[in-house]
């Protein structure tokens, strides 16, 4: 038996991977997933492929065996070795796999720690730093046990007056705010650009207190599917896997009781998040649903109008939708801004 | 000394154990995952005990993953952990 890594850019390599995968039971190939990879590595025997194993960003995938070579589970923790040793190579050292159900247990048995499951699917993680590292190091309450916390989590891309509204009702209701703020870089304004702006935004809300979300928030648009059966809907299964981390590992140790949700008439894909949300996370976690706010002319605010204002140079328009602290950043660094469309 | 940079060693396989290093606030802490941990756990927080000290290493935030490891594997494994994190070509040959 050898291993060895192989370039799926070459065709003939992806053909002969991509079958084997078939075979075993691995369907999703979208281009979005697989362009992603950055390493992928065979083992094989007498000319034949028997186990596969990748390295996507810091995610594994497209993990297989054949059944031949199972050998109770001594060839997948060859493979999982295999891929952590590269990662680590590759200056990775906090790993997260997606899988079915029936996987945890061989995964759990190489030292991964399951953050969720549901029906179709689980998310683990191993390696440092990992979710305990994360929560030890936010900022806590005196009393935290005894008050009243509540969350609410943004991609603020970029802070508007509509976030400045859901924080401020939430710290209003509350003795003590966590906002999250999403980690994940696909948005027009980059991550430290997003939180520096939340931040100065709620400055002035001495009870709120403004976090990166790392890798356990909403990082759905990035979670692969592609072990699911193509007719289930895959921003359900996200939103839902998402929804279970943050009740049980976010949420529970950190004593959060409520969810604040902005309403969302516009987008499909929020709509569906905000709906399973509202099933997951009660009774432990209520969810509250704030209808968005209107801006002076009663249109709703949304960071979507604000990025399509900045394409169209329209600082006016800017304006009306953002606090003074996001407009100055905006005004600053338009001509950046723009290049990144 | 205290271990900066994260570092890994050995596998998951059977008779092996992995070391993650990695910084630590608050001395040495050792997290031994072991399927034989009631037996031998503290016989292999032993071993890593006095390896991290022939190396003179007081702040460091160990994980082990042992899947029944010799005690020679499991220095030989935290050595080479220890190696990559500092940046040392060579063991330390005067303390082994």
């Amino acid at each position: 038996m050898e291993v060895r890594e192989i370039d799926l850019h070459v065709k003939r390599n992806f053909d002969r991977w991509h079958s084997f995968l078939i075979e075993h039971g691995i369907s999703g190939f979208a281009p979005q997933e697989t362009a992603a990879i950055d390493r992928t590595f065979i083992w094989n025997e007498a000319g034949q492929i028997i186990a596969t194993g990748s390295i996507a960003g810091n995610i594994l995938k497209y993990i297989a065996i054949d059944d031949a070579y199972q050998n109770g589970g001594a060839m997948f923790n060859q493979v999982v070795s295999k891929l952590m040793n590269e990662a680590a190579q590759l200056g990775r050292f906090h790993l997260f796999v997606f899988t079915k159900p029936k996987y945890i247990k061989s995964f759990s048995y190489v030292g991964f720690h399951l953050l969720a499951e549901v029906e179709d699917g689980a998310v683990l993680e191993t390696g440092t730093p990992d979710i305990n590292d994360y929560l030890d190091q936010l900022p806590k309450i005196n009393d935290q046990h005894d008050k009243k916390i509540a969350a609410i989590v943004m991609n603020a891309n970029p802070f508007t007056l509509g976030h400045r509204y859901l924080v401020e009702k939430a710290s209003r209701e509350n003795d003590s705010v966590y906002v999250f703020v999403v980690s994940q870089d696909v948005s027009l304004f980059k991550f430290d650009e997003r939180f520096k702006l939340v931040k100065a935004g709620t400055e002035d809300l001495k009870n709120v207190i403004v976090v990166p979300g790392k890798e356990y928030m909403v990082s759905y648009a990035t979670f692969p599917a592609y072990f699911l059966k193509d007719d289930q809907n895959v921003g359900r299964f996200q939103a839902k896997l998402d929804a279970e981390l943050f009740k049980n590992k976010i949420a529970a140790p950190l004593n959060i009781t409520r969810r604040y949700l902005g309403s969302e008439p516009y987008s499909k894909t929020t709509d569906v998040y905000n709906d399973e949300l509202s099933k997951v996370l009660p009774p432990e976690v209520e969810v509250r649903i704030i209808e968005r706010k209107k801006n002076v002319g009663g249109k709703i605010i949304t960071a979507t109008q604000v990025r399509e204002a900045i394409q169209r140079d329209d600082l006016s328009m800017i304006k009306n939708f953002v606090p003074e602290t996001t407009f100055d950043f905006i005004k600053e660094n338009i001509g950046l801004l723009k290049d990144r469309f | 000394m205290k271990i900066e940079k994260t570092a890994l060693a050995g596998t998951v396989e059977s008779s092996d154990i992995q070391f993650t290093l990695s910084a630590s606030d608050n001395g040495i802490q050792i997290d031994l995952d072991s399927p034989v941990k009631d037996l031998y756990g503290k016989q292999i927080i032993q071993v890593i005990e006095d390896t991290l000290k022939a190396y003179n290493i007081e702040s460091v935030k160990v994980k082990a993953i042992d899947k029944g490891a010799l005690d020679c594997v499991i220095k030989a494994r935290l050595v080479t952990a220890i190696q990559r994190s500092l940046g040392m070509d060579e063991p330390n040959w005067e303390v082994l």
